[in-house]
């Protein structure tokens, strides 16, 4: 439905979109500079070209294709077939009250209990379920989870939430680049003769700072992203369903049931409905709200 | 001086009305429309379901021939979901609704149909779709009530030129949630 907290939730996601993919560029350009200074010095000039086209591909790569290195790593596969015509069913079914197309429906093989969606735009979004989801929870249940997810493609949290999958991801991979390159090119530098310059240390300082740094400043973007949209979803899944105890008791028995050890990226676990590595440092790092206070704010509904 | 004061002025207000009235045609537009289209979904739903519900007759007359009382009633409501107003054709939808409870009622005492594959499927269908019809007449009540707000409620009034409030769908009784059971 259309409130004003809705829309607002749309421009703030937009905005945040754009803020985070600006943000990236600039960390992305300065970690490819390094690369270069280090790696060939004599080329530095060919930094700024090279770390231009890697933006542009970053960009539209994980614009266009986030959804599917998101379904592709978590191993997701079509729910086709009539075991899954309840699941398509209701799915569609709340895509119709929420005003949005259809989405893509999938299914992960996996006891653990969970769901999410990705894609970038309500035409382009797919929502998936694990296996043990549909298997453990009764139908009302099961409505309020997927409600929830179709929610987070309502209000249009998929795109920014996918965005920050690909950087999480991209950024591990590229620090793991530049601190490996660091060895590498202590070696090359010790065997020619030195080369001396302030300039040089502080590039490479910097370089090296943002190579510890990236990791831990994406996740940090991923930690705070994650909180207030989980508690909106709940509450828009609710005007969804107009029944907040079938969402509130799929928490509690997923609290009860899941292990907490799903097979899942950490890059991507703010995707899901609920954690799906839960870790002893839960409250201080934890992609998501705590679900006792999720389902005491739903049962107050 | 003051000549020009005063034509600035009301140069103002008009462009100020002017860009309200634009703003609130377009609103009440947008918001008429995303009933019609909350309309057109409940549409596709009851025709799908106007077309499946003479297979799953069909199928149950293989099994239960004799239960002509039940199958005359489903053809009725039926038919009476093709024309009308909304309100009429939602209502035959909400009676076929209830002779369709029966009728699968009925199946309960046919152990061959209840184990048949083609009338299991039937059902699910059928219960997809009546799902789904409850959540476009969501869609569609939510939509009315979007519009209904703007054109009565001021400044909206002011711009609606007259426009009646739109009607909301009744929920029949037994579909309310407390009585939502497992299949």
């Amino acid at each position: 439905m259309e409130r004003i907290s809705f829309r607002d939730e749309i421009a703030r996601n937009r905005r945040n979109s754009l803020l985070l993919a600006a943000s990236v560029s600039a960390i992305l350009f300065a970690l490819v500079y390094t690369l270069v200074y280090i790696f060939a010095p004599e080329y530095v000039v060919l930094a700024i070209p090279l770390s231009v086209i890697l933006i542009i591909l970053y960009a539209y790569g994980s614009y266009r294709y986030g959804d599917s290195v998101v379904l592709t790593a978590t191993n997701a596969r079509p729910a086709e077939g009539r075991q899954y015509q309840y699941l398509r069913d209701t799915v569609e079914g709340l895509s119709i009250a929420a005003g949005i197309p259809p989405p893509k429906v999938y299914v992960v093989e996996s006891d653990e209990m969970n769901a999410f969606a990705t894609g970038r735009d309500p035409e382009h979004a797919s929502v998936a379920v694990t296996t043990g989801l549909l298997r453990e929870l009764d139908r009302l249940e099961l409505e309020g989870v997927l409600a929830h997810e179709i929610s987070h493609i309502g209000n249009r949290d998929i795109l920014f939430m996918t965005l920050v999958a690909v950087l999480v991801g991209l950024a591990a991979i590229l620090s793991h680049i530049i601190l490996r390159s660091y060895r590498y090119g202590a070696l090359r530098k010790g065997r020619r003769e030195r080369r001396g310059g302030g300039i040089a240390l502080l590039v490479l300082a910097a370089g090296f700072v943002l190579a510890i740094f990236a990791p831990i400043v994406a996740r940090l973007v991923q930690f705070a992203v994650s909180r207030r949209r989980e508690y909106l979803a709940d509450a828009s899944a609710v005007e969804l369903t107009r029944y907040p105890d079938g969402l509130a008791s799929a928490l509690g028995r997923i609290m009860k049931r899941n292990l907490g050890e799903m097979d899942v990226s950490e890059a991507m676990s703010h995707l899901f409905f609920v954690d799906p590595n839960r870790s002893p440092l839960d409250s201080l790092y934890a992609t998501h709200p705590p679900m006792e206070e999720r389902i005491s704010r739903l049962r107050a509904m | 001086m003051a000549i020009w004061l005063v034509i600035g002025g009301v140069a103002v207000v008009a462009v100020v009305f002017i860009l309200t009235l634009v703003y609130y045609y377009n609103r009440i537009r947008v918001l008429f429309n995303r009933i019609e289209e909350g309309w057109a979904q409940i549409d596709v739903q009851l025709k799908k379901r106007y077309d499946l519900v003479p297979n799953l007759v069909e199928t149950v007359k293989g099994y239960a021939e004799h239960e002509r009382e039940i199958f005359e009633k489903v053809t009725e409501a039926r038919e009476r979901m093709v024309s009308g107003s909304r309100e009429e054709r939602m209502e035959a939808s909400n009676a076929l609704t209830g002779t369709l409870r029966t009728l699968f009622a009925v199946a309960e005492n046919y152990p061959d149909l209840k184990a048949s594959e083609n009338f299991k499927l039937l059902q699910e269908q059928l219960e997809g779709i009546e799902g789904k019809i409850a959540y476009a007449r969501q869609y569609y009540n939510s939509s009315v009530l979007m519009y209904n707000n703007v054109i009565t409620t001021i400044p909206g009034t002011w711009f609606a030129g007259g426009r009646r409030k739109n009607e909301f769908l009744e929920i029949p009784e037994e579909e309310r949630r407390a009585v939502k059971v497992e299949f």
